[in-house]
């Protein structure tokens, strides 16, 4: 999980869903998630996923980049459909499509949200503490992440980290970890000293209109269409024998994506600008 | 390795909804334990112990989602209540990657939250009935880790277990043989009438796997504990002894 990559994606893109509005892309995960909960159809599961898949190549992301982000709960969804195995491949394959769904839906949110607008829209949901700690710890990784480069370096520079010597890396790699700890500590606490000088008081500026635009249209009506059909083959099961045109559709839909981002030539542009 | 990376939709909603009910609870009571304390002080200590359990956990010891989740040393650092809230976000945040499902934030917050509230009690236990016999303060943190550990997994193992147990179809167990399905040919595959009877969940062998890579997990997980926190009780006494909240 390389969350420098992901803070740039959110930072540096201009798709669709960069530019819609966090509180209804948030809206739009609950309503994926809230579908996949529902269903149990592996058709429709694979429908949503390729749906999906067509929002990436829109957000001209570097597509196999995001995809694997969102592939990792697929491992553990795996050893869980290994557990449950009973003879089905399509239970196991419900299991693996519902953690690709869910992940590949909130990694949408992420890669496109810089992350002080994603907290901001759920404040009203959070109390103080949890969201002023959500702040912190997103900033603290990044103050982390810097650390631990240059600790690594440090460490097999030093011969801190010799091949065959385990113990002894793992006395070095854990006194490293306690010096990330209290570097960190320190760091942080500057960091917060230095927000509250300059007039943070734990709330998060209100950064968009709460109305809901027409740059939100897509996300929202996608949602609503994924969870109605999740709904009417809940409600009257005879009904999912009409997922396969959802499937059709899904297909068709990433086809003409691909072709549209080949014809305008910005595939992945925004990662290389 | 405690840590559920279950998908959302898998667990049934009654045990999510459960989990969600029983964190935001210890969460509320975790707050209001915490009130007494200027928080100005912990909120970065928060931020960076709950950054440091990201990094252990998305850093991949081997390539099976086997990770360190360092709850231990957040808890022995931040306190029982300081250290569920860090859990939290922490379960938060990793869910918004796509790191485990976000209706399981709940349950996984009730697990990881668990060995950060045992590991500190643990810590301070043992500190108190070794310190006597000279063993260090390492040493302590090392085995509170090692049993918060095994205490968190059986959590999860149980939590795996009770979530093949629908409430409204015991209840109604008399009237409805839940062993019954209706299989529809119309695609090709079998249907069931009841959807969680397709995902039945062999506990045993589900217990067996996980406790088979945990245990190389836990030893691992109690050794990098020990030393992080003997090293900082060496540089930062304070961050340990400070008063518990």
């Amino acid at each position: 999980m390389d969350i420098g990559a992901i803070d740039y994606f959110a930072n540096g893109g201009n798709s669709f869903l960069h530019r819609a509005s966090t509180r209804y892309k948030l809206i739009f995960v609950a309503l994926v998630i809230a579908s996949v909960v529902i269903t149990d159809d592996f058709i429709l599961l694979l429908s949503v996923y390729l749906i999906l898949t067509a929002f990436v190549i829109l957000t001209r992301l570097p597509f196999l980049k995001i995809i694997s982000i969102a592939s990792y709960p697929a491992i553990f969804a795996l050893l869980f459909a290994i557990a449950s195995w009973n003879g089905n491949w399509i239970g196991s394959g419900v299991i693996v499509f519902k953690a690709l769904d869910a992940a590949l839906a909130t990694v949408l949110l992420i890669v496109t949200t810089p992350y002080p607008n994603v907290f901001a829209a759920l404040e009203p949901l959070l109390p103080k503490v949890v969201v002023e700690g959500l702040f912190l710890t997103y900033r603290s990784i990044f103050i982390l992440l810097e650390l631990i480069d240059n600790l690594i370096k440090a460490l097999r520079l030093r011969g801190g980290l010799t091949p065959g010597r385990y113990l002894k890396n793992i006395i070095n790699f854990s006194s490293g970890i306690g010096l990330l700890l209290v570097r960190g500590f320190d760091l942080s606490e500057r960091f917060y000293g230095v927000m509250r000088i300059r007039g943070y008081n734990g709330k998060m500026a209100e950064l968009e209109s709460k109305k809901l635009d027409k740059r939100d249209a897509v996300p929202i009506l996608i949602g609503i269409l994924v969870l109605a059909l999740s709904l009417a083959g809940y409600v009257r099961n005879d009904l999912s024998k009409y997922y396969i045109y959802a499937f059709m559709i899904s297909i068709l839909s990433v086809l003409f994506t691909v072709s549209y981002t080949y014809i305008q030539k910005s595939r992945g542009l925004n990662w290389k600008n | 390795m405690s840590h559920m990376h279950i998908p959302d939709g898998v667990l049934p909603f009654w045990l999510v909804s459960a989990g969600w009910i029983v964190t935001l609870a210890i969460l509320y009571i975790s707050i209001r334990w915490s009130s007494g304390i200027k928080l100005e002080q912990k909120l970065p200590l928060i931020g960076i112990a709950a950054a440091l359990m990201i990094v252990g956990m998305t850093l991949e010891i081997v390539p099976i989602a086997y990770h360190i989740n360092m709850s231990v040393i957040a808890g022995i650092v931040l306190g029982p209540a300081l250290g569920f809230i860090a859990v939290f976000i922490v379960d938060l945040i990793i869910a918004m990657f796509g790191h485990g499902g976000i209706t399981v934030v709940g349950l996984n917050t009730l697990i990881v939250g668990a060995e950060a509230v045992l590991g500190f009690y643990l810590f301070r236990a043992c500190l108190s009935v070794l310190r006597r016999g000279g063993i260090s303060i390492g040493f302590s943190s090392a085995l509170a880790a090692l049993f918060s550990l095994m205490l968190s997994t059986s959590l999860m193992i149980g939590i795996v277990h009770i979530s093949q147990i629908n409430p409204s179809e015991a209840l109604h167990n008399d009237v409805q043989n839940s062993g019954q399905s209706i299989v529809s040919h119309e695609r090709g595959y079998l249907y069931e009438d009841s959807n969680s009877q397709n995902r039945r969940i062999d506990t045993v062998r589900f217990a067996k796997t996980v406790l088979f890579l945990g245990i190389f997990g836990w030893v691992l997980e109690a050794a990098i504990t020990g030393f992080v926190i003997g090293y900082v009780s060496r540089v930062r006494p304070d961050l340990i002894f400070s008063k518990a909240t």
